[in-house]
């Protein structure tokens, strides 16, 4: 009977966190998965990190990529800050225990493959052969 | 709905099938004789003939298996919901490589090689020259992704930590090409990663 | 050793210990063969001769004795204390390279006393060397790395580690070669020592004492030798390291292929290092017979002209402009005006660096066509018995044999800028014999002290006639040597001042004690020239203009003594070589060929010895072999040459000249007395030459830009600039004026 009540009054959690239960059934839609936890926080890009200890090692932390991204959602969006709490390096999320920041670190950006802005190998080097051109006849 | 936990549900069904387990693997013991370690052949006297024959007729395995499913269902599941959720990673962990910087913004590698020479695929191309300022620097740092096997012994190798094999692993590529990374590829990584890279190595510094 | 004033004192001292310097310098007097010592290494008996170090001794019973200061080639120091050993009955450790051995001496190379002494020093030695070799030159090929891993105590006790008494010198600036970074420095004095005995030059030295004491020059000059660029190879730890080479490479990823140079007609062996399909490096090669272990800096350094101003495609004139084309449209070209002239009127001319191989292949297409006329563009005298004789046109003494001369005359030659390791033996024979170094020329500084005789002809002509004081001391002389330069006969009057020169070896020849021995030598200034007349080529290209050539093939003669205007203003020019140089610039069709780094082929040096040059890395771009493309272009002629390989074209060398088939060695060249008789029966009044007889190189400048390749280098256009700016310097010694 008490396990009875237990279920009901996750089912309940999961709903409320989740904006009823048409939020929840779009958030099953989303994430094929449907969780209550606590917001850690947010980072710039938008990604909101939730945990619950409730849940087993490896399930208790989960990020929920920002609605801009639609189902465009990708691993790589997490920049490394919250990457090393997501995966378990570290049990201080950044907005706990910040890590330092210099000017000229780079903006945090998703793996780009396949988009237009994806890397592409270039040479770094000056040619080794210098070739001779011939002068310009004055004439 | 898979991971609504019914534990009550779980817990009773779990009760049963151990039962019942603990019954059949309940084995005399006659130690003064030889066992037969391999399949036994299935015995021809009538009753046990009549009772497989009932085992089949009923389904009894069929519905044995889908118990468990049932039962599966019911349960947390074991695997994580990637990309939502993530695994734990090591510090040490050798992911995408990366070339660092120090913190004056000064990149790190002074093209001593010697990540070239040990690098056991022979991944990594280094050719370096003097710069403006005399200082020793690489004009052409490549990792051919590909051919990395990831054993981190470039990192090993770096008398001054530029090198390191950073925490990233979503770097997946639709192009082979895209794998040949070269300098400015390397320490843009190393501009993007540095807050984690630094804090791993933080964290691990004294057992290395 | 006797002539240089610091090592004077130490020299007798050492003739006390046994006539150490007789081992160490080869001296030409032959010593009463004298009884062998026995010594024990570790228990191993070996007999040497008395005088040798125990250094030296060790190695003879296979031992390998650590040195830092210890050098086969230079004066003992026995400074750096790393040769420690222990000798039995002997209390303290003995530096190995400075101990004579004596009879009985119970050497232990690998005793507890013996090992902890070179920890002890090796800790001294780190104690205040710099821990960057990450970003060290040196780094793979230290001496210091190798021994201390060797060596060295395996624990450390050094607790300075925030560094507060670390030595720091400043790093001296010694030119646009040498990169100081005095602060990982030893204090071996190897560099010292090379300077003021092998280069003759002595401006390095110490100041100051214990840890203040700094190797440099003093005050801040250039290190101004030809021959600088070996202190970098000397040095035991990166102090002294390669400035053009600066953190290009690493020791472990360079390839070597043992080549020749072909900067200058010594024909230095050297050890190309490529990486990449680059040459990163040149180093010399051992080769106690040319070069020792020396190489010149033009052939260290100019190897960075190998990827300047190259020619990698074909090029075809269209209305007085080059144009890149491709293979074909150039052979057609050249076909074409092939076609169009006499075939009477085809000539080839080879340039400085032409081998052996694709000169034949020239030679042999153009008879073939028809045309008869090949040439170098050096000249020498014909009319006599010209290249009939061998003997007139190398060096017939060998650059090993300058050792034992006792004479040596140098008429209109500067060996010190036309081929630095011929000086250099010269200088080595000075300092350990009592040569007599006599210079008909400009007044150069040659590194030793000679008796100058002044330049005019007058002076040649009275030593031909014998009654120049001079002549006293060749007369007596038992091995006198002649070396003729050849930029005092490019002139018209050269067949005069030629003659005059074998007037004087004959009448010494004649006299001679020693039958075998060879006077008169010939020192050529470029790689092919001896090569190109061993093949039957003509020296000078005077006979261009007589035969009004209408089509000229260059073998990369860039020397700019082929112009259209002076031989016929309507003929043609088909350029085949690496670099676009002069010949490029008059040419109708540029065909791209290989420098000699990028070729297997066959050189001949001064002396006649026949060199194989190896491929270090590949043409760059369209360029091909020069024999390939003389090859190609010969099938495109309706000539097609009878070889399709190498080793074809190798035996129809060996069919002109066997000499060719004889790599390495020194074919002795006899008949003089032939070459003289013929001489004299066509003697022509020795008339007054006006002009003064002088090399065209006099200073350090001239030395470094004599070849297209050369001429590309950035780095020997800094040398030019540093050798200049150094003339105003007014602590820099000045050079003689000429």
């Amino acid at each position: 009977m008490a396990s009875i009540i237990k279920v009901i009054g996750n089912v309940r959690r999961i709903i409320s966190h989740n904006n009823g239960i048409i939020g929840s059934f779009l958030k099953m839609f989303r994430h094929d998965d449907l969780k209550w936890g606590t917001l850690v926080g947010e980072d710039k890009y938008g990604n909101k990190y939730y945990e619950n200890n409730y849940y087993f090692f490896g399930k208790n932390r989960w990020v929920s990529y920002p609605q801009s991204s639609g189902f465009d959602f990708d691993a790589s969006e997490i920049p490394p800050e919250w990457h090393r709490w997501m995966h378990y390096m570290t049990d201080d999320p950044p907005t706990k225990v910040p890590l330092p920041q210099r000017k000229w670190m780079a903006d945090h950006t998703m793996n780009l493959t396949g988009t237009s802005r994806e890397y592409v190998p270039y040479s770094t080097t000056r040619p080794k052969i210098q070739s001779w051109v011939p002068p310009k006849s004055s004439d | 709905m898979a991971t609504l936990k019914i534990f009550c549900a779980r817990s009773t069904l779990q009760r049963l099938t151990k039962q019942n387990l603990a019954s059949i693997s309940v084995l005399p013991q006659n130690r003064s004789h030889f066992k037969q370690v391999g399949q036994q052949p299935p015995s021809l006297e009538w009753k046990p003939i009549m009772d497989r024959a009932a085992g089949s007729v009923f389904w009894n395995e069929l519905l044995k298996g889908l118990g468990i499913c049932l039962g599966m269902i019911l349960k947390e599941p074991a695997n994580i919901n990637y990309p939502f959720e993530k695994g734990p990673l090591s510090p040490r962990f050798r992911g995408e490589h990366a070339l660092r910087r120090y913190p004056s913004g000064e990149e790190r590698c002074i093209a001593c090689k010697l990540c070239e020479a040990i690098c056991p695929a022979q991944a990594i191309t280094i050719e370096a020259e003097t710069r403006a300022d005399g200082s020793r620097r690489t004009t052409r740092y490549d990792i051919d992704m590909t051919k990395c096997i990831y054993c981190g012994f470039c990192q090993e190798a770096c008398p001054v930590d530029a090198i390191v094999e950073g925490p990233n692993f979503e770097y997946s590529t639709e192009t082979r090409e895209e794998l040949l990374y070269n300098k400015e590829k390397l320490l843009s990584n190393g501009d993007k990663w540095e807050p984690e890279i630094a804090a791993n190595l933080q964290s691990d510094y004294l057992y290395r | 050793m006797l002539r240089l004033w610091p090592l004077r004192q130490v020299a007798k001292v050492q003739n006390v210990l046994g006539g150490l310097t007789q081992i160490a310098t080869k001296s030409t007097q032959p010593a009463p063969a004298p009884e062998l010592v026995e010594v024990f290494i570790d228990d191993k008996q070996v007999f040497v001769e008395p005088g040798t170090t125990v250094l030296q001794a060790c190695a003879v019973a296979g031992v390998e004795i650590p040195r830092f200061c210890y050098h086969d080639r230079l004066s003992i120091a026995g400074n750096c204390r790393m040769c420690l050993v222990e000798v039995e009955r002997s209390p303290k450790p003995v530096a190995s390279c400075a101990m004579p051995v004596m009879k009985g001496m119970k050497v232990k190379t690998d005793s507890p006393m013996t090992r902890k002494a070179r920890e002890g020093v090796m800790e001294f030695l780190l104690m205040n060397h710099p821990l960057d070799c990450p970003i060290c030159d040196q780094g793979g090929e230290c001496d210091l790395q190798d021994q201390s891993m060797a060596f060295g105590s395996d624990r450390s006790r050094f607790t300075d580690n925030a560094f507060t008494g670390k030595r720091a010198v400043e790093d001296k600036n010694i030119g646009p070669l040498i990169k100081t970074i005095m602060t990982r420095c030893i204090q071996c004095t190897r560099c010292i020592r090379f300077a003021s005995e092998i280069a003759g030059v002595d401006d390095l030295g110490t100041s100051g004492r214990g840890t203040d004491m700094q190797v440099g020059t003093y005050v801040e000059k250039m290190f101004k030798s030809e021959l600088s660029g070996n202190v970098i190879d000397l040095c035991p730890v990166g102090a002294l390291t390669s400035k053009p080479y600066a953190f290009t490479a690493r020791p472990w990823e360079i390839r070597k292929v043992e080549s020749i140079d072909v900067m200058d007609a010594v024909g230095s062996n050297i050890v190309v290092g490529m990486r990449t399909n680059e040459v990163m490096r040149v180093l010399p090669r051992v080769n106690e017979d040319i070069n020792e272990e020396w190489i010149s800096d033009k052939t260290r350094f100019a190897y960075d002209g190998l990827k300047r101003q190259r020619l990698t495609t074909p090029f075809i004139n269209v209305d007085g402009q080059l144009v890149p084309t491709d293979w074909e449209t150039a052979f057609v070209k050249v076909a074409e005006k092939v076609k169009k002239v006499d075939p009477k009127l085809i000539a080839g001319v080879a340039g400085s660096t032409a081998d052996a191989e694709a000169m034949v292949c020239l030679k042999d297409m153009i008879n073939r066509l028809g045309g008869e006329l090949l040439c170098t563009e050096d000249s020498f005298p014909l009319n006599r018995s010209g290249i009939d004789f061998r003997s007139n046109y190398i060096f017939n003494t060998t650059i090993g044999g300058i050792e034992q001369a006792d004479v040596v005359l140098l008429i209109g030659t500067n060996p010190r800028l036309e081929a630095p390791l011929i000086n250099a033996r010269i200088r080595k024979t000075w300092i350990h014999s009592e040569v007599c170094v006599g210079v008909l020329g400009a007044p150069v500084d040659l590194s030793y002290e000679y008796q100058y005789l002044g330049d005019s002809f007058i002076v040649l002509k009275d030593l031909a006639a014998g009654t120049h004081p001079m002549c006293k001391a060749l007369a007596s002389a038992n091995k006198p040597m002649i070396i003729l330069g050849t930029d005092c006969l490019q002139g018209t009057e050269n067949g005069v001042i030629y003659n005059a020169v074998k007037d004087i070896a004959e009448r010494l020849r004649k006299n001679l004690k020693h039958k075998d021995w060879k006077i008169f030598n010939l020192l050529q200034k470029n790689a092919s020239q001896v090569g190109a007349l061993d093949l039957g080529y003509q020296p000078g290209v005077s006979g261009l203009k007589a035969l009004q050539a209408e089509l000229i093939f260059l073998l990369g003669a860039d020397a700019g003594t082929v112009s259209k205007d002076k031989i016929n203003p309507s003929s043609s020019v088909i350029y085949i070589g690496h670099h676009g140089d002069y010949g490029a610039q008059i040419a109708d069709v540029v065909l791209p060929a290989a420098a000699y780094t990028e070729k297997d082929a066959i050189y001949v040096n001064t002396e006649g010895r026949v060199q194989l040059a190896r491929q270090a890395v590949n043409p760059p771009g369209m360029a091909r072999h020069d024999w390939k493309i003389i090859r190609a272009l010969s099938e495109i002629l309706g000539v097609a040459l009878p070889y399709d390989k190498l080793a074809d074209v190798r035996a129809r060398l060996g069919e002109i000249s066997p000499t060719f088939d004889q790599p390495g060695q020194v074919n002795e060249s006899g008949f003089e007395a032939q070459a003289y008789q013929l001489q004299t029966e066509i003697k022509d009044p020795i008339v007054n030459v006006n002009t003064a007889i002088s090399p065209t190189m006099l200073k350090l400048k001239d030395f470094y830009m004599t070849d297209p390749i050369s001429r590309a280098s950035l780095t020997m256009a800094k040398c030019i600039q540093a050798c200049k700016e150094s003339e105003k310097n007014p602590y820099s010694k000045q050079e003689a004026k000429a």
